[in-house]
C-alpha cells in the first residue's frame, strides 16, 4: 500500500508541475543560459590548453556540463529552506495525520516533482550539445549516464531532507542550503570536473557525497564507460534515504514528545 | 465512548538558561464525548484549545495524564489512529492549487489506501453531500476561499473517519461562506453520524454548529454544558449596530439600551430574554431612518468573563 501511495504522490507532483508550464519554460531557459555560458568557457580553456584538460575534450566537457547542470538545476534551490520553514512553523504537522510517513510523501513529492523539468533540460540540453560540440563521444555510457541522473536527483533531494531535518532542533537550520549548494558546486563536480582540481581537494571530494549528486552522471555523460560510479552513487543514495528516513523520524519524536 | 481524555496536562518549556520559563498550556483536562455528538471547543487565543486537539490527534504527548480515542491511546497509535480521523485545520491547506481538487483527492486516497472505485464512490457522495461535485474538476487557484474550504472539508472525510477534527475551520471566511460551511458540518454529522470536535473562537460557530460546548481558557476546562443552555445563561444579549442616513435624537426602546450614539451611527444591547431581536429591529426599522443594520454575538472574551463572574458568585 505504501508504495503504491508514494507512486500516486510522485505521478500527482509531477502533474503539479506540468500544470506550470511557465515555471517550467523560466527553468529550461535559465538552464540553458547557464549551460551555455560554462560550456562556452569550457570549450576555450581545452583550446588554450591543446584540445583537452584533464582527459575531457571541449566536446567532452559540454556533454559534462550539460548533465551536471541539468540535475541540479531542475531541483528547487532554496529545497532546505523551504522544509526547514514548514518543519520550524509547525506546518508539517497535519502530515503526520497520515498513515504513511510523512517523510516518504516529501520525498515521493519532490522527486515526482523534478522528474519533468529534468527531462525538459536533458531534452533542450542534448539538443544544445549536438548543435554546437557534435554528437555524445560514447553511447554506452550515456546509457549510463541516464539511470545515474536519476540517481544523482534521488540522492540529492534525500540528502537535502536529511539536512532540513535538522530545523526539528536547530531553529536557523534551514539557512544550511546556501553552504549545501556550494558544496555541490565545487565538492560535488557541477561546474568543475573533479580531475581539474588540485589533487588533495579531488581525493577529500571523491569521498563526499556531493559527487553521487553531479560528477558521476557528468563523467558518464562525457563519454567515460565506468559502472563503477553507479554502484557509488547507488549505495549514497541509500545511505541519504536511510539519513533522511532516520532524521524525519528523530525530529517528528522530538516535536510530539513532552519536555 | 469516542473520545476520553483524563487530567491531560501539557506544558512547553520556552526561552534558554535564565530566560528559560515552563508554559502550562493544558491543565487536568477531563471530559468525554459519545458518538455523534457535535462538541465545540472553545477559548480565546493561548487558551490551549490547538494544544488539546494535537493531544487528541496524536501530534502532542502529554506531560501528564491520559486519553483515548476510539478506543486508542493517540500519541501510541497515531499512526492507527488516522484511519478514523479526520483533521482540518483552518489554515493549512491539503490541496495543491495548482491542481483541481480531484487530482489531489487520488493522492491523498492512495496514501489513506483506498482504491480508485471506492475513493470514486466517495468522491461523489462528498460532492453531492458538500454541493460541491462542481468545484472538484476546477483547479483550487480559481475556487473563492469558502469553495476551497468545502473541497479541504470534502479531502478530509475521503476515508470515512468517525471523528472529524476541525481547528478554527471558518477563519479568514466571509460571513455567507461561513454561514454555508457550518451547514455542511451540521449535515455531514446528521448524514453521516461523524462525532465533530470543532475549536473556534466565533461564538456564531458554536451556536449554528454545536449541541454541547466545552470551554477553556488559560488550559483549564471552566464550562461544559448543551449549547442551549449556554445561549440561555451567556448568549442572554446581542449587540445591534445601526447606520443612519441622517442624525436622530435620542433613541430608547424597552428592553435595549444605547450604548453608544453618534450622529451617523447608535449601538445598542439586547436581553434577549426580556425582549426579542425581531421587536427591537421592527422599531428601530420604524422609527428610525436606517440605512445600514448588524446584529453581533457578544465576543468569547465577554462570555468567558460572564462565567467566571457566574463561577465566582
Amino acid at each position: 500500500m505504501t508504495w503504491s501511495a508514494l507512486a500516486r504522490a510522485a505521478t500527482t507532483a509531477a502533474r503539479r508541475t506540468l500544470a506550470q508550464p511557465g515555471l517550467a519554460v523560466v527553468s529550461v531557459g535559465f538552464y540553458l543560459l547557464v549551460t551555455a555560458a560554462v560550456t562556452s568557457l569550457w570549450r576555450s580553456a581545452a583550446e588554450a590548453h591543446g584540445g583537452e584538460i584533464a582527459g575531457y575534450s571541449g566536446l567532452a566537457l559540454t556533454w559534462y556540463i550539460v548533465a551536471s547542470e541539468a540535475t541540479v538545476v531542475a531541483q528547487r534551490v532554496r529545497l532546505i529552506e523551504e522544509v526547514g520553514t514548514e518543519i520550524g512553523s509547525g506546518a508539517i504537522e497535519p502530515e503526520l495525520l497520515r498513515p504513511v510517513a510523512a517523510v516518504g510523501v516529501r520525498l515521493a513529492t519532490e522527486i515526482g516533482a523534478v522528474l519533468p523539468r529534468l527531462v525538459a533540460c536533458l531534452v533542450a540540453g542534448a539538443g544544445y550539445a549536438a548543435l554546437v560540440a557534435g554528437a555524445p563521444i560514447a553511447t554506452g555510457s550515456i546509457g549510463l549516464a541516464l539511470p545515474s541522473i536519476v540517481l544523482a536527483v534521488v540522492c540529492n533531494i534525500a540528502a537535502q531532507h536529511a539536512v532540513a531535518a535538522a530545523s526539528f532542533w536547530v531553529r536557523d537550520a534551514k539557512s544550511a542550503w546556501y553552504l549545501y549548494h556550494k558544496f555541490v558546486f565545487i565538492a560535488g563536480g557541477m561546474l568543475i570536473p573533479l580531475e581539474v582540481l588540485p589533487e588533495s581537494f579531488e581525493s577529500v571530494a571523491r569521498l563526499l557525497p556531493f559527487s553521487a549528486m553531479a560528477y558521476a552522471p557528468a563523467r558518464l555523460a562525457s563519454g567515460y564507460f565506468e559502472p563503477g560510479l553507479l554502484i557509488g552513487q547507488a549505495l549514497w543514495t541509500a545511505v541519504m534515504l536511510v539519513a533522511a528516513v532516520a532524521m524525519f523520524a528523530r525530529g517528528e519524536r522530538r516535536l510530539t514528545a513532552a519536555p | 465512548m469516542t473520545i476520553v481524555a483524563d487530567r491531560l496536562a501539557r506544558s512547553f518549556v520556552t526561552g534558554r538558561r535564565r530566560a528559560r520559563r515552563v508554559v502550562e498550556a493544558v491543565q487536568g483536562l477531563s471530559f468525554t464525548v459519545e458518538p455523534g455528538e457535535r462538541v465545540a471547543f472553545i477559548g480565546p487565543n493561548g487558551a490551549g484549545k490547538s494544544t488539546s486537539i494535537k493531544m487528541l490527534t496524536g501530534i502532542l504527548h502529554p506531560t501528564s495524564g491520559d486519553a483515548t480515542v476510539l478506543g486508542r491511546c493517540p500519541w501510541r497509535e497515531r499512526r492507527a489512529l488516522t484511519r478514523d480521523i479526520g483533521t482540518l485545520f483552518g489554515q493549512r491547506s491539503q490541496l495543491w492549487t495548482e491542481l483541481t481538487p480531484r487530482q489531489s483527492y487520488r493522492m491523498l486516497g492512495a496514501i489513506f489506501g483506498l482504491d480508485d472505485r471506492r475513493l470514486d464512490r466517495r468522491t461523489a457522495e462528498l460532492g453531492a453531500l458538500l454541493d460541491a461535485e462542481d468545484l472538484f474538476d476546477v483547479p483550487v487557484r480559481t475556487h473563492s476561499l469558502g469553495q476551497r474550504m468545502r473541497c479541504e472539508l470534502a479531502a478530509c472525510l475521503l476515508h470515512e473517519p468517525k471523528i472529524l477534527f476541525l481547528d478554527e475551520p471558518t477563519i479568514g471566511l466571509d460571513l455567507l461562506a461561513k454561514q454555508r460551511f457550518r451547514e455542511m458540518v451540521v449535515r455531514l454529522n446528521e448524514a453521516q453520524h461523524t462525532t465533530i470536535l470543532l475549536t473556534s473562537h466565533d461564538v456564531a460557530d458554536i451556536e449554528y454548529v454545536a449541541d454541547r460546548v466545552i470551554v477553556i481558557n488559560h488550559g483549564r476546562l471552566i464550562y461544559d454544558d448543551s449549547v442551549d443552555r449556554m445561549r440561555r445563561e451567556y448568549f442572554a444579549t446581542k449587540l445591534i449596530e445601526v447606520g443612519l442616513m441622517h442624525p436622530v435624537d435620542r433613541f430608547e426602546t424597552l428592553g435595549a439600551s444605547v450604548v453608544h450614539q453618534s450622529d451617523l451611527s447608535i449601538r445598542l444591547v439586547v436581553d434577549t430574554q426580556v425582549l426579542p431581536v425581531r421587536d427591537v429591529v421592527d422599531a428601530l426599522l420604524e422609527r428610525l431612518p436606517v440605512a445600514d443594520l448588524s446584529i453581533v454575538d457578544p465576543p468569547l472574551e465577554d462570555v468567558i468573563a460572564s462565567i467566571y463572574r457566574v463561577r465566582s458568585s
